[in-house]
């Protein structure tokens, strides 16, 4: 019995990219119309009681140790009550998930969730490289962001035989669908040619088995569910999510074959919606590097463990696979602006259930989509939501 | 007391760079090679070798060490924590004695004295003693060709097995300028015309306290040779016939505060008396040892010191500090001075984990683990980790921002005693796979402020190579 008390009734990002011609408030203001304007009956922005906002590294733009507060001045809403969501890479995916509570708990009845990420502003070296040397002075000295997830392919690779070629092919599949994506940061194919030729950045990983280093913004809508039809008559419920937690190091870590955290993140929102995997239409995953896809799309259930590569080379998570996965583009070339990715997937699972994903449209024969980040040191956090477009959810 | 030696101990950087190379860079001839530390390796890291390797020879555990005698020109603070920190990632006792000694090349043979008198005197039972030294000199100047690195370390004790016991001790102290460094200054230098050095100071000092030594049956010496001809004068005086002295510079050039001793060291391979030269500061020493077995660890001196990489002049550079790059370098999130370091200084320098009372699952570092990572249980108690274990997975991260040189390996390990560790690894990561055997020794993680981070590093073990 899916949970059904929340419905999404409006959702919408700004084009992602390396925005140096806007501010973070901009942005943020950008994806905020963007989301008003996608409620079929409209809305007004003064309709907005709370709003949560995720924002993973205030650092990256220059205004350390940001609250609740920046945003609805951003937008016009000064005065409102707002909360700053930080769970590291999925913190979008838990800013929804924890709206979702607050309209369901009964105490608003229309919220906004928020992701904004200035990732740009600062240069790579202080940016997100800075973090090689950041954490603990041994333990962690070096470890930069593809170092939380390289171990994993080597090892993958080792146990399962999983072969660079499978890597690359994940990356071919999502910038073939970036590449039908307008919102998307890079819209151009590749080969995975392009991918095994590409600079090795970490190995076993090269430069086009990472995800860009994005700016970005996207925005959700969130009221409780009695309400739906007062914006829409094609609302998306929120069928059922998961938190999970794993130890913030790697050197703690039982297995380098899988995340745990999304297994057992997942197995939480399955339960919560009363699906199962093979229930799930369309995921939008966690593809930070493209070794993370296939560990994802393997501890998610869509796949056998050390499937996941095979799988990907061929096609099963194609838009016309057995299960598409990251339609949108994904992190690979859509973008990670860490805090409004797990919005933006949000806004791209709702697109798909409301059959409205253009090129990129698949078959929702289910009416199920699944949103997943996981990330933070140690890849020790992940969120999953499940979405449905169902109002007869069993 | 009689001073009996347990056994040694030796070790040199990996790194050699070719006198040919030096010489080119400034339209020069040059011969033979010498031994640089690598970015992140020291006069503290070699001595922690050395002594590592002492302490195994002799099977002695670091623990039951009373006194710690190390000479060194360099040590790693100019004033600091050098001691304390050489002391604490050897594990030796919070209640260790001794001293540090530095100032000159002398300063070796200084710490071996003053660790033989501390257990004839019975105020320590069991000493180490270590000399490590790695040279910093002027780029371009003539000795340039000359300066290596390397660390000597001796077990000395009271009682024990038969080996070695110590003996007679001469010294000269004459003032005179030999290289030297004024206050602030970071290279060495060297002011003396060639001539003038040899025949006026070196010859007449040194030889004066080697013929004393040489009244002795001595049948092999360690003798200085600070130019690659003084020391076989030298010989020809002394009548020396076995010199491994200058098998050690050969190997590793001029390891300054460390080279007597090292040559003592391999001279101790073998029953009979040796005797060991050391100069520098305007002081010269000579002591016997009287070898009755061959040295524990003695065997393993050339195997210890092989080289294996070798530099260009450019990288030796680099690694010397002598040849920084321009701009801002990404500073560590935690800082050398933060309250992290003073709480887990003896964790990250001695290696330390919690094992869980309940499950037996060891939990690193303790200070950030007051529950088990498995059970969750609460009562862990520290435990020293073992130093051997295999790869588990790795990468090889080839993209970070200054101060990072790239290719770094990365290794996640299984210990053998069932820890598992991330650390970095030594070398440019092509010998390491899944499943290699790793040994962790001392090395440097950082340079901050100038102050140096000291952790353990992966090595992949040269007996299972692939």
């Amino acid at each position: 019995m899916s949970w059904n008390k929340v419905a999404v009734v409006g959702a919408g990002l700004i084009k992602m990219g390396e925005l140096f011609d806007q501010s973070y408030e901009q942005m943020a203001s950008g994806a905020f119309e963007a989301a008003v304007a996608s409620v079929d009956k409209g809305f007004e922005p003064n309709q907005v009681e709370a709003a949560f906002v995720a924002t993973q590294r205030g650092t990256l733009w220059g205004q350390e140790g940001i609250g609740g507060n920046t945003i609805p001045t951003a937008i016009g809403l000064a005065g409102i009550p707002c909360t700053r969501i930080e769970n590291a890479c999925p913190s979008g995916s838990d800013a929804f998930r924890v709206g979702a509570m607050a309209v369901a708990s009964g105490v608003h009845d229309v919220v906004l969730v928020i992701g904004v990420e200035k990732m740009r502003d600062k240069s790579s070296e202080e940016g997100l490289l800075s973090r090689a040397a950041a954490g603990h002075p041994i333990f962690t000295r070096g470890e930069t962001a593809p170092v939380l997830f390289a171990p994993f392919a080597t090892r993958h690779m080792y146990e399962f035989g999983t072969t660079r070629e499978m890597l690359a092919s994940v990356a071919v599949k999502n910038h073939y669908n970036g590449a039908r994506d307008p919102y998307a940061h890079f819209q151009n194919e590749i080969t995975v040619d392009d991918v095994l030729k590409s600079p090795s950045v970490c190995h076993p990983l090269h430069l086009l088995d990472c995800c860009p280093q994005t700016d970005g913004a996207a925005a959700v809508l969130l009221v409780s569910a009695e309400r739906a039809r007062e914006f829409t008559d094609k609302p998306v419920y929120v069928a059922g999510f998961g938190v999970a937690t794993d130890h913030p190091y790697l050197h703690e870590k039982d297995s380098f074959t899988e995340i745990k955290v999304t297994r057992m993140a997942s197995q939480r929102a399955y339960a919560m919606a009363g699906v199962g995997p093979g229930d799930i239409d369309c995921a939008e995953v966690h593809d930070c590097f493209t070794i993370t896809e296939i560990l994802d799309i393997e501890d998610l259930g869509f796949f056998e463990k050390g499937d996941g590569g095979r799988a990907s080379l061929e096609g099963e998570t194609s838009l016309t696979g057995r299960i598409p996965v990251n339609t949108s583009g994904g992190l690979l070339a859509k973008g990670h602006p860490i805090g409004a990715t797990g919005v933006a997937q949000i806004t791209e699972c709702w697109w798909q259930l409301r059959g409205e994903a253009a090129e990129r449209q698949v078959e929702t024969r289910n009416g199920y989509a699944l949103q997943h980040n996981a990330g933070g040191r140690g890849s020790g956090v992940a969120v999953v939501n499940i979405l449905t477009n169902r109002t007869d959810a069993p | 007391m009689t001073v009996r030696v347990l056994g040694v101990g030796a070790a040199a950087p990996e790194l050699r760079l070719r006198a040919a190379d030096v010489g080119a860079a400034w339209g020069r001839a040059g011969r033979g090679e010498v031994a640089v530390c690598a970015p992140d390796e020291d006069t503290l890291t070699l001595a922690w070798l050395a002594a590592d390797r002492a302490l195994t020879a002799a099977g002695v555990e670091a623990g039951d060490v009373d006194a710690l005698f190390w000479g060194t020109s360099r040590p790693p603070f100019a004033e600091g924590p050098s001691f304390a920190f050489l002391a604490a990632s050897l594990s030796l006792a919070p209640t260790v004695g001794g001293l540090l000694c530095a100032g000159s090349a002398h300063a070796g043979m200084e710490a071996f004295a003053a660790g033989t008198d501390a257990v004839a005197a019975g105020s320590a039972r069991i000493a180490l003693v270590i000399a490590s030294d790695a040279l910093r000199p002027g780029p371009g100047t003539g000795f340039e060709a000359r300066c290596g690195a390397g660390a000597g370390a001796f077990v000395l004790a009271v009682d024990g097995p038969i080996s070695a016991t110590i003996g007679t001790r001469v010294t000269r102290t004459r003032p005179f300028l030999d290289r030297y460094r004024g206050d602030g200054e970071v290279d060495n230098r060297d002011m003396y015309d060639p001539r003038l050095f040899r025949e006026e100071i070196f010859l007449p000092v040194v030889r004066a306290v080697a013929e004393q030594l040489a009244a002795f049956d001595v049948r092999a010496w360690s003798l200085p040779d600070p130019d690659g001809r003084l020391g076989a004068v030298l010989a020809r005086n002394v009548r020396a016939t076995l010199t491994p002295s200058s098998t050690i510079y050969g190997a590793i050039g001029d390891a300054g505060a460390a080279t007597a001793l090292l040559g003592g060291i391999a001279a101790l391979d073998a029953a009979g008396l040796v005797a060991i030269v050391g100069t520098g500061g305007g002081r010269t020493t000579g002591v016997l040892v009287d070898a009755e077995i061959p040295v524990p660890g003695a065997a393993l001196t050339a195997d210890a010191i092989s080289g294996g990489r070798p530099a260009g002049y450019v990288e030796a550079l680099r690694a010397r500090g002598q040849l920084q790059p321009v701009g801002e370098t990404i500073p560590m999130g935690v800082p050398p001075e933060s309250a992290m370091f003073v709480r887990g200084a003896d964790e990250m320098l001695g290696l330390l984990g919690g094992r869980c009372v309940d499950c037996g699952t060891i939990s690193t570092p303790p200070s950030i683990h007051p529950h088990c990572i498995n059970c969750g249980g609460p009562k862990l108690e520290p435990v020293a980790l073992a130093r051997h274990g295999r790869v588990h997975t790795f990468v090889v991260n080839q993209t970070m921002p200054a101060p990072f040189v790239a290719p770094l390996p990365i290794v996640v390990l299984d210990m053998d005693d069932g820890a598992r560790l991330m650390l970095q690894a030594i070398g440019d990561g092509t010998d390491i796979e899944i499943g290699r055997k790793v040994e962790l020794v001392l090395r440097k993680y950082a340079h901050e402020r100038g102050v140096p981070v000291y952790g353990f590093k992966a090595r992949a073990t040269k007996e299972d190579a692939p």
